[in-house]
C-alpha cells in the first residue's frame, strides 16, 4: 500500500524499506545467487607475521569440483590495495602481516568443495617476530611491518598545537594527569562482508557488494585487475549494517579476479562470522595520555595529549581515524594552550578501520573522564564545569578553529542541569538496594561532520520526471541501515510534492548514480541531501515552467505540483506528470546538482598530510549524555538503567530516524562501555565469534531519553547536521563516570567488566 | 547430506539406534548443531527424540514429579506443578538462553551436555535430582551427582537413554535462590552461578541449607563444609563472611576467556553474601 500523503519535513515519514525488510523481499548483497553460480573463498594465515616461503596448491586443484585456484601470480595488476595509503595485499605476495590476510583464493562449484580445497592449500610460512603494542613498535629495534615504510613502524603522525610553551602549565591551579586504554570493538553487522560478481558478455565487470563506497571500490578494484575504472560496475544495494566496517574493500578485489577466471558465471563470495572477525577491520584500540590544567574557577588553561593508535597491519583509513582523535582530542571546550600529538601505527594486530565515531569514540572516552577528575579535584560541579568551558559559536575549538557553524553544546547542557534525571539524582542514589551502589555520571560530546578540508566532501545528485510521471531520485550515498534512502524520498517528495507512491528510488549504482563519496563521516544527509534539494529546485522549476508554457499561463506562479499532477490553481486545470512528461524531452526530465560541503580555512597542523587526512573540519554536532548506573558491590555487575542524550544535530527531518540513530548509537557505546572485550593475544584473536565476544541483547539495554535540541545550521539541508556518529562517543564516558561516582575508584582500561569493577571496588574498601 | 531420523516411540528409536549404532541423538539441537557446524562432533546420520512422546512433558506422581527428557525449558517455565514445587529451577530456567533458545533446548540436553555452566543443574543438584537411563531392554535410576562425571563426560553407555528426571517434592525449604552471573543479561554462559535452598525459621536462623554452584569446577560443586557453617546460625553478614571465606577456598576455578579463576574465586564466595535479603 503505497502512503498517499505529501512528506512534510518535519514528521515522521515511514521508512521505504521498512516493509520489503520486514517481509524479507528486500535483496542485499548476500542475497544475489543466480544459476551456474560458483563459490569463492580464501585462504587465511591463522599466523599474525611470517615470510612466505612457498604455496602450493596443486593439491587443492586436484579437488573435485574446484574450478581455480588462484595466488597473488594471478593478480593481473598492483596488487595493492588501500583508500588512502595502499599498503594491503589483495593475496599475500611477500609476508603474512595479521592472522587475517588472505593467501589463495579458490573457486569453486560448491560450497563444500571450496571448504575442502581451501583445507589441502599448503603454505610454507616462516614465523616472524611480531609487534603487537603500539608503543613498543615504536621502540627501536621493533620488529617491523613494512620493511619500506621509512617511517619505521609509523604510518601517520600528527600534532597540532597552541598557544604558549611549558610555562603555562604554572599558571594552572589544578593538573590531572592519567592514561586510559580503550579496546578494539567489532562492528558485528547482522550481514557478514559478501558480494556477487560477474563478467558480462560486453566484459564489463559487475560487483554487488555490500559497500558503503561503491565509486571508491571502483578505483581501487580497477588497478587490481589491471583495468579501467569504467570497465568495473559496482552496485550497492541497502547493506545489513555496516557502521564503518564496509567503507573500504572487503570482498571486492577478491570478487572482481574470481569472475575474470569464472568463464561469464556468476560468483558468489560471504564471509562466515569467524571470517569477519578474523578478516574485517576494527575499532582502533588507543592508549591515551593526558594531562589537563585549569584555573581554580575551572576555566581550562592547557592541554598535553599523546595518544597511541594501532592500525593493525594496514592503512586502512588509520591515519584519518589518527588525525580526527587529535582534533576532538580536547573535547568540546575552549583551551587556550594545547599540544594535541597523536601516532598512528602498525602492528601484527587485526586491522584497524573505519567505524562510526572514528577516533572519537575513544578521545571522548579519555577527555570526558578527565573532566570528571578535574571537577572532583576543584570540588565542581560537572555540568557546570562543562558549562563554563564549553564552546559556542564564533569560540576557537581545541585546535584554533574559529567555529562558524551553528553550536549548541551550552542549550544541551543547560537542558541535562534541568532535567529531572539530573535534578533528582541524589534521591535516585540514595534510593539503591542492599548490596547495590548506584551513580549518575555525564559526557559532553562534539562530533565533526564530513571529510575535512582536502578530500573534496561533495555529492551529485539526480532527480527525474519519468515518462510514467513518477519522481525518480537516484541515491548516490548507500543507505546502510540507517535510513538516508527514505530520507532522499522524503527530500524530494516534500520539494515536488509527490507522495511516496508517486516516487520510485534508485541505489547507489555506479552506471546508474551520481558520485555523491561515501555512506560515512556523518555526511550522508548533509552533503546529499544539499544537493538533492538543488537538483528537485531545478526539476520542479522546469516542470512549472513547461506546464506554464503548455497551458499558455501568464508564468509558474499559477501552477502548483501535487502528487501525480500539475495543478493550474486559477483555472483548476489539471496535467497529470505523466502526460506533462511526454512534452519534455529525455534530458529536460532529468535534472542534477552539485554540493560541496564548506571547509575550514585554517592550518592547525604544521604537515600538509594531517591536512590531507581531514584535520580540520569545520562543522560539528553537539551532544550531552547521561548514564544512571547501578553497581553490584558482590559481581562488579554494572547494569545502565537509565540514559538520557541530549543532541544538537541541526534540525530534524525524521523524528524517528533521527531518534534510532541516537538509539542505535547509545546501544553500540554500552557494549564498548561495559561487555565488548575484544581480546587478541600475539595478534590472535580469542575472542573469535559471537559466543565470546559479547555485544548487547534488548536486555541489557535501558530505556533510553532522546532529546533534540533544534537547532538551525544554516549551511544544512532544511537546517540539519550529521547524527549517524555523535550520540557513539558518549557512553563510554558517561557510563565510565557514574561507575566511579558509584565505586569511589575508577579503571583506566575499557570496556568495564564485572571483573574489572570488581577489582577497583576491592582496592577502594 | 546428512540424514535425520525422527522416530515417534521408544520402539523405533531402539531400532533405529540398532541400525545405526554411530547415530548422534538429539533433542532440541541447540548444543549439538552449535558443535556440528564447528566440526567439534561428525555425524553422519541424527536422531532427533523431540516427537517421542514418552520423552515429553511434567507428570505429578505425588511425592515425586518425573520429567520427560525431551521436554522443553519453555514447557517447564509454564508448568504449574514445577512452579508450584520447584520455583529454584523456574529461576534458573528463566535465565537459561534467550525465549527461541529456551524454545527448543530441553532438560534432557542440558543434563547429558553435562556442562559445569548448565543452568538447570546447580537446582537440580541441591534438589537431588534422579535420572532415568534407558536402553532396549532395561533401564535404571541413579542420583544425577553419579550420572555426571565431568565436563561433558555422563555415565551413559552406548544405546542408552537418558528417558526424565526425577525429583522429589520437599516442604523443607521457605527460601529457593539462584543465581546467575553472566558476561551480559540474556545469552550469558554461567561464570559463576550459585544455587541455595534455605529452610529460615521466624527468628532467621538457617534450618537446613544445600548449596551448588555452578562454573567453579569439572562439574557442579557442592561443600558439605560451607553448609554446615551455616546450618543453625543466624542470617548474618558475620555468618555468610565465614561461609563465603570456606567457599572461595572449597571452589577450583579455571580462568577462561570469560573470567579468571580468581575473579570466580571470589564472586562463589560473595553470591552467599546475598543470602542477607532473607534474614529476619
Ligand atoms: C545461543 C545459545 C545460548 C545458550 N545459553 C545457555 C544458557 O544460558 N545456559 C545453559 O545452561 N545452556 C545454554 N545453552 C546450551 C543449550 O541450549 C542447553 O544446554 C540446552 O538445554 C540443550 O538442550 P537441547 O535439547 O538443545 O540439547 P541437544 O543439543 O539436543 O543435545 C545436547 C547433548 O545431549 C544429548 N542428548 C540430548 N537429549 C538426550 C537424551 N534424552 N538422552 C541422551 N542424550 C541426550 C545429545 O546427544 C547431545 O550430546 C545455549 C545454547 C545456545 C545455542
Amino acid at each position: 500500500m503505497p502512503d498517499d500523503r505529501i512528506p512534510q519535513i518535519g514528521v515522521v515519514f515511514p521508512r521505504t524499506d521498512a516493509l520489503t525488510k520486514v517481509r524479507g523481499e528486500e535483496r542485499f548483497a548476500a542475497d544475489y545467487y543466480g544459476r551456474d553460480l560458483v563459490w569463492a573463498g580464501v585462504k587465511r594465515a591463522g599466523i599474525p607475521h611470517a615470510r612466505l616461503k612457498s604455496l602450493d596448491v596443486d593439491q587443492a586443484r586436484q579437488v573435485p569440483g574446484v574450478i581455480a585456484v588462484l595466488t597473488h601470480r594471478d593478480i593481473p595488476g598492483e596488487n595493492r590495495q588501500g583508500v588512502v595509503r595502499k599498503d594491503q595485499p589483495v593475496l599475500v605476495d611477500d609476508k603474512v602481516r595479521h592472522a587475517g590476510d588472505a593467501l589463495a583464493l579458490v573457486l569453486a562449484e560448491s560450497k563444500s568443495a571450496l571448504a575442502a580445497a581451501l583445507k589441502c592449500i599448503m603454505c610454507e610460512l616462516e614465523p616472524l617476530p611480531g609487534v603487537f603494542d603500539p608503543e613498543q613498535a615504536l621502540a627501536d629495534g621493533a620488529p617491523l611491518v613494512h620493511e619500506d615504510n621509512p617511517e619505521g613502524n609509523i604510518l601517520l603522525k600528527a600534532e597540532v598545537k597552541t598557544g604558549g610553551d611549558e610555562s603555562v602549565w604554572d599558571e594552572c591551579a589544578a593538573v590531572i594527569e592519567a592514561c586510559f586504554e580503550t579496546p578494539h570493538q567489532e562492528h558485528c553487522f547482522l550481514e557478514t562482508e559478501s558480494g556477487w560478481a560477474k563478467v558480462e558478455p560486453d566484459g564489463k565487470i559487475v560487483i554487488v557488494a555490500s559497500t558503503q563506497a561503491p565509486f571508491r571500490d571502483r578505483t581501487e578494484v580497477a588497478p587490481v585487475l589491471g583495468q579501467d575504472p569504467t570497465s568495473i560496475r559496482v552496485i550497492a544495494p541497502y547493506t545489513g549494517g555496516a557502521f564503518g566496517g564496509k567503507d573500504g574493500i572487503t570482498v571486492q578485489s577478491l570478487l572482481g579476479l574470481a569472475a575474470l577466471h569464472a568463464q561469464g558465471r556468476p560468483v558468489k563470495m560471504w564471509w562466515d562470522r569467524e571470517e569477519s572477525f578474523v578478516a574485517g577491520t576494527k575499532r582502533h584500540p588507543a592508549r591515551m595520555y593526558y594531562r589537563l590544567g585549569a584555573k581554580t574557577d575551572g576555566t581550562l588553561h592547557a592541554i598535553d595529549v599523546r595518544l597511541y593508535l594501532d592500525t593493525g597491519p594496514y592503512d586502512h583509513l588509520g591515519g584519518a581515524v589518527m588525525t580526527q582523535a587529535v582534533e576532538h582530542s580536547g573535547g568540546p571546550y575552549r583551551i587556550p594552550h594545547a599540544r594535541l600529538r597523536g601516532w598512528s601505527v602498525y602492528t601484527n594486530n587485526p586491522i584497524g578501520g573505519a567505524f562510526r565515531g572514528f577516533g572519537v569514540v575513544q578521545v571522548t572516552a579519555a577527555m570526558e573522564q578527565m573532566m570528571d577528575l578535574l571537577a572532583v579535584k576543584l570540588g565542581l560541579d560537572p555540568v557546570q564545569l562543562r558549562l563554563k568551558n564549553a564552546v559556542r559559536c564564533g569560540d576557537k575549538n581545541c585546535v584554533g578553529v574559529t567555529l562558524t557553524g551553528s553550536a549548541g553544546l551550552e542549550e544541551c547542557l543547560e537542558k541535562m542541569a534541568r532535567h529531572p534525571y539530573w535534578q533528582n539524582r541524589q534521591i535516585w542514589i540514595q534510593a539503591a538496594g542492599s548490596l547495590k551502589r548506584r551513580g549518575v555520571g555525564l559526557a559532553a560530546v562534539m562530533h565533526a561532520m564530513g571529510y575535512g578540508t582536502v578530500v573534496p566532501d561533495v555529492a551529485n545528485a539526480q532527480v527525474e520526471l519519468t515518462l510514467e510521471g513518477k519522481i525518480r531520485v537516484y541515491s548516490g550515498v548507500v543507505d546502510m541501515g540507517q535510513g538516508n534512502a527514505a530520507t532522499n524520498l522524503q527530500i524530494a517528495g516534500s520539494i515536488l510534492g509527490q507522495a511516496p507512491g508517486q516516487m520510485e528510488l534508485v541505489q547507489p549504482d555506479t552506471d546508474r548514480t551520481l558520485p555523491s563519496g561515501s555512506a560515512s563521516a556523518s555526511r550522508c544527509t548533509y552533503t546529499f541531501g544539499n544537493a538533492l534539494i538543488g537538483a528537485a529546485q531545478a526539476l520542479k522549476e522546469r516542470i512549472l515552467q513547461r506546464a506554464s508554457d503548455l497551458l499558455m499561463a501568464a508564468g509558474p506562479d499559477e501552477l502548483v505540483l501535487v502528487s501525480g499532477l500539475v495543478r493550474r490553481v486559477t483555472t483548476g486545470q489539471d496535467i497529470p506528470l505523466a502526460v506533462l512528461a511526454k512534452w519534455l524531452t529525455d534530458t529536460e526530465r532529468i535534472a542534477v546538482y552539485r554540493f560541496r560541503a564548506p571547509v575550514a580555512q585554517e592550518r592547525p597542523a604544521k604537515d600538509e598530510q594531517v591536512r590531507l587526512h581531514g584535520l580540520p573540519h569545520c562543522i560539528f554536532s553537539y551532544g550531552a549524555h547521561l548514564a544512571m548506573v547501578e553497581v553490584d558491590e558482590l559481581t562488579g555487575a554494572v547494569e545502565v538503567q537509565g540514559y538520557l542524550a541530549i543532541t544538537d544535530s541541526g534540525r530534524v527531518l525524521n523524528p524517528q530516524t533521527y531518534e534510532q540513530q541516537i538509539h542505535g548509537g547509545i546501544v553500540q557505546g554500552l557494549g564498548y562501555a561495559l561487555s565488548e572485550d575484544f581480546r587478541v593475544a600475539d595478534g590472535r584473536i580469542q575472542t573469535s565469534d559471537l559466543a565470546t565476544y559479547i555485544i548487547p541483547t534488548a536486555m541489557d539495554v535501558p530505556e533510553m531519553l532522546s532529546i533534540p535540541v533544534e537547532i538551525n545550521e544554516p549551511t544544512g539541508p532544511f537546517g540539519l547536521k550529521g547524527v549517524g556518529e555523535v550520540a557513539m562517543n558518549g557512553p563510554l564516558p558517561a557510563v565510565a563516570n557514574a561507575v566511579a561516582a558509584a565505586c569511589g575508584g575508577r579503571c583506566f582500561s575499557f570496556p568495564l567488566t564485572s571483573e574489572r569493577v570488581l577489582q577497583v571496588m576491592t582496592f577502594e574498601s | 547430506m546428512r540424514e535425520v531420523f525422527l522416530p515417534r516411540t521408544l520402539d523405533e528409536l531402539w531400532d533405529l539406534l540398532r541400525r545405526r549404532p554411530e547415530a548422534v541423538i538429539y533433542a532440541g539441537g541447540t548444543d549439538v548443531l552449535v558443535k556440528l557446524r564447528a566440526g567439534l562432533i561428525a555425524a553422519s546420520s541424527l536422531i532427533c527424540l523431540e516427537r517421542i512422546e514418552d520423552l515429553q512433558g511434567v507428570r505429578d506422581q505425588g511425592d515425586e514429579v518425573y520429567i520427560g527428557a525431551a521436554t522443553t525449558h519453555r514447557t517447564l517455565l509454564a508448568d504449574p506443578v514445577i512452579q508450584e514445587h520447584f520455583p529454584i529451577l523456574i529461576q534458573a530456567l528463566s535465565v537459561l538462553g534467550s525465549p527461541p533458545v529456551r524454545n527448543m533446548g530441553t532438560i534432557g540436553g542440558n543434563v547429558v551436555t553435562a556442562s559445569p555452566a548448565g543452568d538447570t543443574l546447580p537446582p537440580l543438584y541441591v534438589l537431588d535430582a534422579e535420572v532415568e537411563v534407558r536402553w532396549s531392554d532395561g533401564a535404571k535410576r541413579l542420583p544425577l551427582s553419579q550420572f555426571i562425571l565431568g565436563p561433558g563426560k555422563t555415565s551413559l553407555g552406548p544405546g542408552q537413554l537418558l528417558a526424565g528426571v526425577w525429583l522429589r517434592k520437599s516442604a523443607d525449604y521457605n527460601v529457593h535462590h539462584f543465581e546467575k552471573v553472566g558476561q551480559r543479561k540474556a545469552l550469558a554462559i554461567a561464570v559463576v552461578s550459585l544455587a541455595a535452598l534455605l529452610k529460615v525459621s521466624d527468628s532467621g536462623r538457617i534450618d537446613q541449607v544445600r548449596l551448588a554452584w555452578g562454573s567453579v569446577g569439572p562439574t557442579v560443586m557442592r561443600s558439605g563444609e560451607v553448609e554446615s557453617a551455616l546450618e543453625g546460625r543466624v542470617i548474618s553478614r558475620e555468618t555468610l563472611d565465614q561461609a563465603a571465606a570456606l567457599a572461595q577456598t572449597a571452589v577450583s576455578p579455571i580462568d577462561d576467556i570469560r573470567a579468571s579463576g580468581a575473579y570466580r574465586r571470589t564472586v562463589a564466595g560473595n553470591l552467599l553474601l546475598r543470602l542477607i535479603n532473607y534474614a529476619r
